[in-house]
């Protein structure tokens, strides 16, 4: 689990830096055509920077899942919500309404149960093992 | 209608992604090294590995409609809506991957789907 919450860590702090690059990109172009968004966009840094950091998170992602269960990394994983949201009140200075901290506070409590039902299963399966030592 | 039947495909083929995805990594097994060339041949393992490729597959299937219905629909209803995904793909890890998940795990997910859905209201 250690192991786990290792990878996923930075795989959620690249993806939502990635996103504030991305977003930080299309703002400063603003409304133009979009046959001529995407060109536009691609002439900045600022947008590669966000795309290659999309794509470290998804490869450690990726990696978690080697390993882990899909049903612990995917709700693990919805913590970049949170971290989402906080970037943008603090780097983008967006609005975040009372609603919005509700949601936080929601995932923040459902990630820590998905955390300790990892915990448990982790201690069930040890004392597993032990018991079929003693057999 | 036609906005309800592109979320259902947009839920389902994320869910199919995040399994094929699992199950494709499962099959190259547990990552335990650091070692640049050994983690290079984990890679070529991994895009070739079927299972994985079928993920990527899915996953762009979830990105190109979400694209789609976005060009009718408001990002506010189709945002939370997504959300479901969250119970869709633990189902997945449940019923194809044979995953157990405790009863604790479940209300996590479900307060995780509802925060989801309350963030992307408007």
């Amino acid at each position: 689990m250690r192991k786990t919450i290792l990878v996923l860590i930075p795989a959620i702090l690249s993806q939502a830096a990635g996103n504030v690059f991305l977003s930080m990109r299309m703002k400063e172009i603003g409304n133009s055509h979009w046959l001529t968004l995407f060109p536009r966009a691609l002439e900045s840094p600022t947008l590669w920077l966000g795309t290659a950091l999309l794509i470290v998170s998804f490869v450690l992602f990726a990696a978690a899942l080697s390993w882990a269960d899909l049903s612990f990394v995917v709700p693990a994983v919805s913590m970049e919500v949170v971290v989402n949201v906080v970037f943008a009140s603090y780097f983008l200075q967006e609005v975040v309404s009372l609603t919005r901290w509700t949601g936080v506070l929601f995932i923040s409590i459902g990630v820590i149960l998905v955390l300790r039902s990892e915990r448990q299963k982790g201690q069930r399966a040890r004392e597993e093992i032990l018991r079929s030592g003693q057999r | 209608m036609k906005t309800a039947v592109l979320i259902a495909l947009i839920v389902l083929a994320d869910s199919a992604g995040d399994v094929f995805l699992t199950r494709g990594m499962k099959q190259v097994g547990e990552i335990r090294t650091l070692n640049p060339r050994l983690l290079l041949s984990i890679g070529r393992r991994v895009i070739s590995n079927k299972s994985f490729l079928s993920g990527i597959f899915f996953m762009a299937i979830t990105f190109f409609s979400f694209l789609v219905v976005l060009s009718w629909a408001d990002l506010s209803l189709v945002f939370p809506a997504k959300s479901l995904v969250y119970v869709t793909s633990t189902l997945g890890a449940k019923w194809a991957l044979k995953e157990t998940i405790s009863s604790q795990r479940w209300g996590g997910i479900f307060l995780v789907c509802l925060g989801v859905a309350l963030i992307s209201l408007p």
